[in-house]
């Protein structure tokens, strides 16, 4: 099956690939898979106290458009603020790589990976929170 | 679904048990009626393989050709279930996703059922396993990644072993919700490591030309 030449383009020169440390209470990390091919996706965002997402690595195997969808969704998010991350849909990342409909469970995996990175960092700055008002 | 024929009830078999005359797959009827087994894990394969061999002959569309439009359809029809049935329910975890099926879990569907969400530990587990997996790639450490896949292949055949409990026990207790997700877990791990192993074998073909 052919690829669209934005595929290609993240495919062949992938933004953002790498790990950000799991244990930093400002990074949030998401892992999520496809249970339908067993690919897996991790995707990390750093996030200031003002909420501003300061950085985005990933790491996918899986196929070109699971790569270009983790690509293109962490270059797309950094800079932004985790509310207007959170609105962000798979649709649109279809919609920019020109997804044929197989594949299109790959943009979903980024968005879910994206929401997945959020929860963890909400979660991580809930717990800090409660220990430091019960302190 | 009643035979087209004599109007009695077929029950998915591949002949009408009133008649005798060649049925059609009622919508709904699984590959296990084809066989006129239950829907098990436990499959008697031998018997299995007797079974396909002789409705193979029985169903061949050459001994159709001189029959009406219908039968020459239906022939055409039933030998194309009977091979799906066949392969599906020869292989032990193509019958074990197929049973999983058959309770509702779709795992190459790509809709997200809550059934499929992996345990997070489990997603950490294959990161770490392709992870381990590139470096070797990278060194072009053969030896390692063999000895990898044959770890992987021990886990993914006692994931089966625990799809298979899961899927006798629903035999017993079909709607227990638990059982299900206990079996699509199993055989989602399963589906993980056989994409790992796919990977590794791709790489012992680049290495050797």
């Amino acid at each position: 099956m052919a690829y669209s030449d934005k595929v290609i383009e993240h495919y062949e020169n992938p933004r953002n690939v790498g790990t950000l440390d799991k244990n930093d209470p400002n990074v949030g990390t998401g892992l999520v898979g496809a249970p339908a091919c067993g690919d897996v996706m991790r995707l990390q965002l750093r996030i200031t106290e003002e909420g501003i997402i300061e950085d985005a690595k990933f790491k996918t195997f899986g196929c070109g458009s699971a790569i270009a969808s983790s690509s293109l969704v962490t270059e797309w998010v950094k800079g932004k603020t985790v509310d207007q991350a959170m609105t962000l849909s798979n649709k649109d990342v279809a919609r920019e790589l020109a997804l044929p409909p197989v594949k299109i469970h790959c943009s979903v995996l980024a968005e879910d990976a994206i929401k997945a990175a959020i929860a963890d960092f909400k979660k991580k700055r809930e717990a800090r929170q409660g220990k430091q008002s019960a302190s | 679904m009643k035979c087209w024929n004599c109007e009695q009830e077929t029950r998915g078999r591949p002949f009408c048990p009133g008649c005798g005359k060649i049925a059609a797959r009622p919508p709904g009827a699984t590959f296990f009626d084809i066989f006129e087994l239950a829907p098990s894990y436990d499959v008697d394969i031998p018997a299995l393989e007797k079974q396909f061999r002789e409705l193979s002959l029985r169903l061949h569309p050459d001994r159709f050709a001189q029959a009406d439009a219908r039968e020459r359809r239906l022939s055409l029809e039933q030998t194309t279930a009977l091979n799906e049935a066949y392969r599906t329910l020869k292989d032990p975890s193509r019958r074990a996703f197929y049973l999983l099926k058959l309770h509702g879990v779709e795992l190459d569907r790509e809709d997200a059922g809550v059934q499929k969400q992996m345990p997070l530990e489990f997603l950490e587990e294959v990161m770490e396993l392709r992870e381990e997996l590139e470096e070797a790639m990278h060194a072009k450490d053969l030896t390692r990644a063999q000895a990898m896949a044959v770890d992987v292949t021990a886990r993914q055949r006692e994931a089966l072993h625990e799809a298979a409990k899961a899927l006798r026990a629903l035999q017993a207790a079909p709607d227990n919700a638990e059982l299900v997700r206990k079996a699509s877990h199993e055989m989602g791990r399963v589906r993980y490591f056989t994409r790992f192993l796919e990977q590794v074998e791709e790489f012992e073909e680049e290495a050797v030309v």
